[in-house]
């Protein structure tokens, strides 16, 4: 299925000069830290915590209302470190979803809801259904996807994946328009 | 995630009579024709485990029974179990404290550790973890090695009855065989009758003793109260199928299963359809033949409510993947009886490709080899037909669509485009590089009731080059072909009047 | 050939050994001790994403795709190997109905395309765990309890028993007395899951002692075992009453309208066999199948056997006091596998089993209900004439 236009106000988002369109009523703390490489829509109410250590997410991601992204810690014998977290391109994440990942990988697709725990790796082409909790350090390999909670193996990707989730990211953005 | 795969709006219909959404179909570019995941036949390339990424060599995996050797399973909410460290102060021999590291495995969602059942924390980060032994084994090894002396037994005595050929000859008569003579001298005989009692008798083995004795149902079961907790769930035993313990504190943490690399091939012609990399970090292919990349593809963008005997009009999109010009045409589907034509068409050329590898590797000496080292003739299952009810009737224009290359530039390239189509306007209503969009007319059945989804079929003709380097090397040219493919969409479900 | 036989890595693969039961099926390589591992035999439907049970088939091809998707799954995400050019040993029950054994080979040949089936009765091959040569197999599983006597390595097939007082019996058992007295309301229990009354079965539920189960049919019960609240998903809690924990497998034992129960099949079995092989049956009993790993199921058994043996039904034509029973060296529910296991570990399957291309050729497989396989040498010859 064609996806639909979808209609933001106008006022609400700003564009900057590499695409990226994002919305004046997220929370992004320690915005210095965060890379928004390009094309990349943050929708309202999100929040990204650039403060606690450095966001980057790659091309055409899309972060839906209401989700975290919120970078993982690790605890030391003399205190605890904050690690960077990077995305890949192409991500898409749901709404209300809560990511401490410290690696999302390219083309990941992660659906509303879920909670994605710290230093999880999520590798390239993968999926993770709307409601899942995924434990800390779970590692998801490529082409797999994951529900329910704990997080588990329940089927595999087409090989084609890749391709799919570039024309989905790439059609959203492409449909994001301006109300008139 | 299922709204990007649309798995049952637009169906493909494959060669075996299966449908399926395009992302889940190959296209084989030998034989020109679309497989899908149950028409094509699926191996095994390489192992890799979930958790630390590592790729095993076919041959270790067997060795460690599909397990990775250094992760390892929760036994109670069967989630991968982490090492996690704690440092002890521990007095050394010459009289100064040393802080060593113990390791200790956990669970980063029940909160199981490996204290719970009792397992000392190891000094080492990995590898040092007991590993637990089947009780039994012994006792199945011995009942194993009888039985394998047995069946030899078996096999060599079948096998003497067949070669009995009684050698006479003069010297066996007069007792002056070198046989006879080393009977005679007490001295073990050499040859082919000395292999059968060098085998043996079958190894020692006691038969099982049958006994009157049988666990009692434990007095105490009628008294105390039953702590679910510590009774482990059935999932959690099967998990475990040799020990299944019934107390939580039996439970102890499997390996790692691993996780596979599949490759496919397709049946009638032995090619690879898909192989992916070795590495399994990567997810680029060696060989991806996706009908992605090949067939044209379909997709609903609009459609009018529905309703029973009524037309709407639905738009749909269609895509050229390839790197070559496209033409399209659309035609009806076929009746049941040109159907069973084909059918049967396909199933005749089967048969004759079958016959033809069977004169190429007719060979008895061959067949009688082991079968691991030859390669069978594979013999494919007959194509069934397509079983959809079709419930709604779509009036398909005849126009024929010329869709331009796929073009990577184009879309950082927004001049419009340089191709002048002519096309009708109120059948083709948008454009754009590779895409088009078309207008087609729907009516539901009349006696379709509501809620009902309505399912529409048509034959796409459309024009494919034919890159592979074979035909280029005879032909120096790329051959154009037609081909065409069965769509079934269902379009939606039908709303009151 | 001896000298490769030792080595099981070298040049031959593993051949792979399958038990498809009613409700769980165990699978793994010949040769080794224990299954892989013993999932439940049921199929993901991908589109609607509900559950579907093998054996609930409606018609021969729905049944054929199921089992391409189930052994499929199997091989690709359990076992891990090619199914391709490999050796399989099917572990059946020898009641099983012809029409799956039938579709089961043609998945197998056609779409799978492994080098050779072996079909072998789960009865007899759970004989090879022992070592004995003789014993009377009673195998209580998910849909019936079979009963089949082996006698010098032959199955005594005339004197077979069958009833279906199984598993699936017991979690019905459990849910009418967890429904309570009240009936013909819709009460909450009758929307347990099935596999929420499987885990309630297993965890808490026994086979109560001799004595106690007459106590209750006579009306004066002993004080029940406390109950438990079971919790169910994390949101509902049943509460399993004692006497349900203690009366759910009262089913197996307690006899019906033709007084047929789990222990009158082991003696309606022994009478129907000749007389010389009696006592040695009776001394040889094997039990097999995952009822039969309830607590206190077999020392109920025999308390039952005992008993009837004295009841004027029996004690006319038995002569039998002593009952006697095996310990296999593997747990009850995969014993029929472990048989397969050592089966399928030796030579034999070189020899016994049948090939793709006499399979191809023939399209058949061999079976005992076939009488072109059963007859005899001269029955054949004369009817050729």
């Amino acid at each position: 299925m064609e996806l639909q236009d979808i209609f933001y106000n106008k006022v609400e988002y700003v564009e900057t000069a590499s695409g990226n369109k994002v919305s004046r009523q997220t929370v992004l703390c320690g915005s210095q830290n965060i890379v928004l490489s390009g094309k990349v829509i943050v929708q309202s109410d999100a929040i990204i915590r650039g403060d606690l250590a450095n966001v980057r997410a790659g091309r055409h991601c899309i972060i839906s209302k209401r989700a975290v992204i919120r970078p993982p810690f690790k605890k030391f014998s003399k205190g605890v470190a904050f690690f960077p977290l990077h995305m890949g391109d192409h991500v898409f994440v749901g709404e209300n979803s809560v990511v401490n990942a410290a690696v999302v990988g390219s083309y990941v697709y992660i659906g509303k809801n879920c909670v994605i725990g710290r230093r999880c790796v999520l590798k390239d082409c993968c999926v993770i259904e709307d409601n899942t909790v995924l434990p800390p350090e779970t590692v998801v390999p490529s082409f797999t996807r994951y529900a329910s909670s704990p997080g588990v193996c329940i089927g595999e990707l087409p090989e084609c994946t890749q391709d799919l989730m570039l024309e989905f990211t790439r059609s959203y953005y492409q449909h994001f328009l301006p109300a008139k | 995630m299922s709204h990007i795969l649309q798995s049952d709006v637009v169906r493909y219909a494959c060669t075996c009579g299966s449908l399926k959404p395009l992302s889940r179909i190959y296209f084989c570019r030998h034989c020109l024709k679309i497989r899908c995941g149950y028409c094509v036949s699926h191996e095994v390339d390489s192992h890799y485990c979930a958790n630390c990424l590592e790729n095993l060599p076919s041959a270790e995996a067997r060795l460690k029974k599909q397990r990775c050797a250094s992760c390892f399973d929760c036994p109670s909410c069967l989630h991968t179990l982490s090492t996690k460290a704690s440092t002890v102060v521990v007095p050394s021999s010459d009289e100064k404290t040393v802080t060593r590291k113990l390791y200790y495995l956990a669970c980063g969602f029940c909160r199981w550790t490996s204290r719970d059942i009792g397992y000392p924390d190891q000094t080492v980060a990995s590898g040092g973890w007991p590993e637990k032994e089947n009780p039994h084994a012994s006792r199945i090894y011995n009942l194993l090695e009888h039985f394998k002396t047995l069946a030899l037994r078996e096999k060599q005595e079948r096998e003497k009855k067949k070669k009995f050929i009684p050698r006479r000859n003069i010297y066996h008569l007069s007792g002056l065989s070198a046989a006879m003579a080393r009977k005679r001298a007490g001295l073990p005989s050499i040859g082919p009758s000395s292999l059968k009692d060098d085998v043996g008798g079958p190894a020692e083995l006691i038969p099982s003793a049958a006994t009157e004795e049988v666990e009692q149902l434990p007095e105490e079961i009628f008294t105390d109260t039953l702590n679910l907790l510590k009774v482990t769930t059935l999932k959690q035993r099967l998990a475990q199928p040799e020990f299944q313990p019934q107390t939580v504190d039996e439970l102890y943490p499997a390996h790692k299963c691993l996780l596979i690399k599949r490759s496919q091939r397709c049946r009638s012609c032995e090619h690879n359809v898909s192989k992916p990399e070795y590495n399994p970090g990567s997810i680029k292919f060696k060989i991806q033949l996706s009908a992605h990349y090949h067939v044209p593809e379909i997709r609903i963008v609009t459609c009018e409510p529905l309703r029973a005997g009524e037309k709407s009009e639905m738009i749909i999109k269609i895509c050229n993947p390839t790197q070559y010009q496209s033409s399209l045409q659309f035609s009806p589907l076929p009746s049941p009886e040109e159907e069973a034509e084909e059918l049967s068409k396909e199933i005749e050329e089967r048969k004759q490709k079958v016959d033809r590898k069977d004169e190429k590797t007719n060979r008895e000496d061959v067949l009688l080899l082991l079968p691991s080292i030859c390669r069978q003739v594979s013999i494919t299952e007959d194509p069934r037909p397509v079983n959809v009810a079709l419930t709604g009737d779509i009036s398909l224009p005849p126009v024929t669509l010329v869709l331009p290359p796929r073009d990577d530039a184009a879309e950082y390239d927004d001049s419009g485009d340089t191709h002048n189509f002519q096309d009708d306007p109120k059948i083709v209503v948008w454009r754009k590089a590779n895409k088009a969009a078309m207008k087609l007319v729907i009516t539901p059945e009349e006696d379709i009731s509501e809620g009902r989804d309505v399912i529409v079929g048509f034959v796409m003709h459309y024009t494919y080059i034919n890159t592979m380097a074979t035909q280029l090397l005879e032909q120096r040219e790329p051959q154009k072909v037609n081909l065409k493919v069965k769509l079934y969409i269902t379009v939606g479900k039908v709303v009151g009047k | 050939m001896p000298l490769y036989e030792g080595i099981g890595l070298g040049t031959e693969k593993q051949p792979v050994v399958i038990d498809i039961g009613t409700a769980y099926t165990k699978f793994g390589f010949a040769g080794e001790t224990g299954p892989r591992c013993i999932i439940s035999t049921e199929v993901m439907c991908q589109e609607s994403g509900r559950i579907k049970k093998i054996f609930s088939y409606s018609n021969e091809e729905e049944l054929y795709s199921l089992l391409v998707e189930f052994i499929h799954n199997l091989y690709f995400r359990h076992l891990l190997v090619s199914p391709k050019d490999r050796r399989v040993v099917i572990v059946e029950s020898l009641l099983c109905p012809s029409v799956f054994r039938d579709t089961l080979a043609k998945v197998l040949f056609r779409h799978f395309e492994v080098s050779s089936v072996l079909f072998v009765p789960s009865h007899l091959v759970a004989l090879c765990t022992l070592g004995v040569s003789t014993a009377l197999v009673l195998d209580v599983g998910y849909q019936e309890a079979v009963l089949i006597p082996v006698y010098e390595g032959v199955p005594v097939l005339h004197a077979w028993q069958a009833q279906p007082l199984a598993s699936q019996a017991v979690e019905s058992n459990l849910r009418r007395r967890l429904a309570g007295p009240e009936e013909g309301e819709l009460s909450p229990h009758s929307r347990i899951s099935e596999s929420t009354i499987e885990d309630i079965k297993v965890r808490t539920c026994f086979v109560t002692s001799f004595e106690r189960a007459h106590k209750i049919t006579a009306g004066q019960p002993d004080p029940p075992p406390p109950s438990v609240s079971y919790q169910a998903d994390g949101s509902s809690t049943v509460d399993v009453p004692g006497s349900a924990r203690e009366t759910a497998y009262e089913i197996l034992f307690e006899q019906d309208g033709d007084e047929m129960s789990v222990s009158t099949m082991v003696l309606d079995a022994i009478l129907k066999c000749p007389v010389d092989m009696r006592k040695e049956l009776a001394e040889n009993i094997l039990l097999m199948g995952g009822t039969t790993m309830a607590t206190g199921f077999k020392a109920r058994l025999m308390s039952e056997l005992k008993y009837l043996v004295t009841t004027p039904k029996y004690a006319k034509h038995l002569a039998i006091k002593v009952f006697k029973v095996h310990k296999p060296p593997a747990k009850e529910n995969y014993v029929a596998w472990l048989g397969g296991s050592i089966f399928g570990g030796t030579d034999v399957i070189v020899t016994r089993s049948l090939s793709k291309e006499a399979y191809l050729k023939e399209n058949r497989i061999p079976d005992w209900a076939n009488l072109m396989y059963n007859c005899r040498e001269d029955d054949n010859k004369s009817a050729n004439l």
